[in-house]
């Protein structure tokens, strides 16, 4: 796992390429810590900050092909390069290292952009072409690995974060206002939205040509969530499901360095964990977050799962105290607005799993968004089938739907039933699996002043998707998490740029084209979808105990507005004192102080979620354009990481 | 009465009726009601005004805006003065 940056044809003089790119290198260097390298010839500066995990040794980068007509920097795994290698030696191709990086250059220069749906893994990279004068971007077809770019006076430059640009003279950080208001009402941003003016995230699944005078964009990973066939029976779909996961469980494994496993107490890690185990020669290392909170805390079942398997288990254990100290650094690796304070956890864990010398882990996110895991999707079906289901019918199901949330008790049934009623005619064209979940949005995005439309963003999106309004309900469903809070919040924000932020790289083994396409040849085949995940907790019964395969989806929540409410940390005069509110100038100053007020000085059973979440919202807005935009706290990145290359072709060099 | 109801939604909610949010604004439209919120919302009502809302009250449409809340609230409290 590395961090990457670069730029072209800048207008800086050529002489000055060098520190700029250690620059921009230097403010990601945690993404990197066991060497810089980066190359200039005059037009393209660009390099890389890596972690070391395949070809510890060769595998420095920026590499070269043979012929130094073709550069290439590289973040992440390409998880089949062993079988693409193969088939590129048996096309006459030549390799100098063992590395995946020197697969993913040869492929390119093989097979042109026609490589990129061969390759499986979370990945971003950038290939330099000197003769044509090319640079090429691309990035994973799920968004696991970070990729921004931006245009400007000071030429193209593109990186693994946006916090690169700080190296780059004369740049400057201003949030979008538009993007903003959209992020707040969608929870995370869409595929290409960064949250700043003049910043784009290449989306998932997409790759970019830059010459001097054009820029292209191209899609070459659509999502696709129909199949051709599926299998014919339950006892064939379990098998299936086994047999996809196995194997990409083994392709994630594909390391030099030891792989361990981050155990939630669900049921999604402890089958990444027993796979892992199945495979591994010694004794695999898991780890995962405790609460001091016990009514977030799921020690018990992640204990219970590690002594199962007999990992060596570390638990992290984390106070609300935690939270509220934590909040600022995580926040600044994270770039971007964040709706809960569960990445701060996950920061935390990063650290201590780096600190007992761990560098790789695998995890259990996608497992939801592929299974149909989450609530939402049972909320989708009893919404779209609301008025031809009986009332018992109902009931019964809205009392299963969201059990861990104090409003759904039976005691509220009633009103529960008014309140879906209102909810079971579509209002947003192609967003009805959402559009409760935009209500608490709809309040957030009045942290912004000025009318807006926080939807039209979304709404341009889907309606520019081939195929889109064919989808079923929940189909949409799932299409819409595939592109917001899985890529937008839960691989990024809670994911990558956490685990990162210390060195740590993250593999999902639920995130494989091929346990996808599976579970989509299955999903709602074999059962009516009320029971979550019911053919893979069922797929993995005797490998696993009883109390994980049957326990109930627990969502991963840490405390929000209460961790700073109960001893307020000192930057919350940010949004306490008027002054430093309007320093923000795009929010709507009464708005804040009134949440701000509320939440303060309730307790935590009385504040909703909506305003739990426009709370962190409104902190993390504010930290966001105290440290971007007014550069102001800044510089929290790791010491460089040593230069372990630096190839310098310039003309006059 | 109206003033506790109008009251408890802008302090739930966060809003201030007025000219740009007239008491006839369909709530669910204006992007203001949560589920949350809907629910403390007639937890209050039922609880201040002493009734309970029958299945059919919760599927017509009633805790839509202010001024219809209002309307069914002081229609409840006058059937139960009646009896």
């Amino acid at each position: 796992m590395c961090g990457i940056a670069g730029f072209l044809h800048s207008s800086q003089a050529s002489g000055d390429h060098p520190e700029t790119i250690q620059n921009m290198l230097r403010s990601i260097a945690h993404r990197g810590p066991d060497g810089t390298g980066y190359f200039v010839d005059g037009i393209c500066a660009f390099g890389t900050t890596r972690l070391s995990i395949i070809d510890l040794e060769a595998g420095t980068q920026p590499l070269s092909d043979a012929s130094g007509r073709y550069w290439i920097c590289y973040n992440g795994e390409v998880y089949n390069y062993l079988e693409l290698r193969a088939e590129l030696e048996a096309k006459g191709r030549i390799f100098q290292t063992r590395s995946d990086t020197e697969v993913v250059l040869q492929a390119w220069i093989q097979w042109g952009d026609a490589c990129l749906p061969k390759l499986n893994g979370g990945y971003a990279f950038a290939i330099y072409d000197r003769m044509a004068g090319e640079l090429i971007l691309a990035r994973d077809r799920f968004g696991k690995r970070p990729l921004f770019y931006t245009q400007g006076p000071h030429g193209f430059a593109f990186a693994s974060e946006m916090k690169a640009f700080f190296g780059l003279p004369g740049f400057s950080f201003e949030q979008d206002v538009d993007q903003i208001r959209s992020i707040l009402v969608q929870w995370t941003p869409l595929p290409d939205q960064s949250g700043f003016h003049g910043i784009r995230s290449l989306p998932m699944g997409a790759w970019l040509n830059v010459t001097r005078g054009s820029m292209t964009e191209r899609t070459y990973g659509p999502l696709r969530l129909r199949t051709a066939s599926g299998p014919a029976s339950e006892g064939e779909a379990l098998a299936l499901i086994r047999d996809r996961l196995r194997q990409s469980v083994a392709l994630r494994l594909r390391s030099d360095v030891e792989v361990g496993v981050y155990l939630s107490g669900g049921v999604d890690s402890a089958i990444v964990a027993q796979l892992t185990c199945e495979r591994a020669l010694g004794r695999v290392r898991t780890f995962s977050v405790e609460f001091e909170d016990k009514n977030l805390d799921e020690s018990l079942q992640q204990r219970e799962m590690a002594a199962f398997l007999g990992t060596r288990h570390v638990g992290v254990r984390v106070s609300y105290e935690d939270i509220a100290r934590h909040f600022p650094d995580a926040i600044f690796h994270a770039e971007m607005p964040a709706f809960r304070s569960a990445f701060v956890p996950m920061y935390l864990l990063a650290q201590a799993t780096r600190r007992e010398g761990i560098k790789v882990v695998l995890s259990g996110e996608g497992a939801d968004e592929a299974f149909l895991g989450y609530d939402l999707y049972k909320e989708t079906l009893l919404r779209d089938g609301w008025n031809t289901f009986d009332e018992a019918w109902r009931r019964e199901r809205l009392a299963h739907l969201y059990p861990h949330l104090d409003h759904y008790k039976p005691e509220d049934i009633a009103a529960i039933t008014g309140l879906y009623h209102q909810f079971s005619q579509e209002r947003a064209p192609g967003l009805f699996s959402h559009e409760l979940r935009l209500q608490n949005g709809r309040f957030s995005a009045r942290l912004v002043q000025g009318q807006g439309d926080p939807l039209g963003a979304i709404q341009r999106l889907i309606q520019g998707e081939p195929g889109y309004a064919e989808l079923t309900a929940v189909e949409k469903a799932q299409w819409l998490e595939y592109k917001t809070l899985l890529p937008g919040y839960l691989l990024s924000t809670q994911g990558e740029r956490m685990t990162l932020a210390h060195g740590v790289e993250n593999r999902c083994p639920f995130l494989d084209p091929a346990v996808l396409d599976a579970a989509c040849s299955l999903n709602l085949r074999f059962d009516d979808g009320f029971a979550e995940k019911r053919l893979l907790r069922q797929a993995f019964r005797d490998q696993l105990p009883a109390s994980i395969v049957n326990k109930r989806k627990f969502p991963y929540r840490a405390p929000d507005a209460a961790a700073f409410a109960t001893r307020p940390p000192e930057y919350l005069e940010l949004l306490l004192s008027e002054g430093e509110l309007r320093r923000v100038p795009y929010l709507d100053q009464k708005f804040a102080q009134a949440l701000t007020k509320k939440v303060m000085g309730l307790g935590a059973a009385e504040i909703s979620t909506k305003e739990n979440q426009t709370f962190i919202f409104l902190l993390s807005l504010v930290l966001l354009h105290r440290f971007f935009t007014k550069r102001h706290g800044a510089d929290r990145s790791a010491a460089a990481s040593p230069i372990v290359r630096a190839v310098d072709l310039r003309p006059a060099a | 009465m109206s003033q506790p109801i109008r009251a408890f939604i802008e302090n739930q909610f966060l809003i201030e009726f007025g000219e740009d949010l007239p008491d006839d604004t369909d709530l669910f439209r204006a992007g203001v009601m949560d589920s949350f919120g809907y629910v403390q919302l007639c937890r209050y009502l039922e609880k201040t005004y002493q009734f309970k809302f029958t299945e059919e009250e919760m599927t017509s449409n009633i805790l839509v805006s202010l001024q219809r809340i209002e309307e069914f609230v002081a229609r409840k409290t006058a059937q139960a003065a009646a009896r």
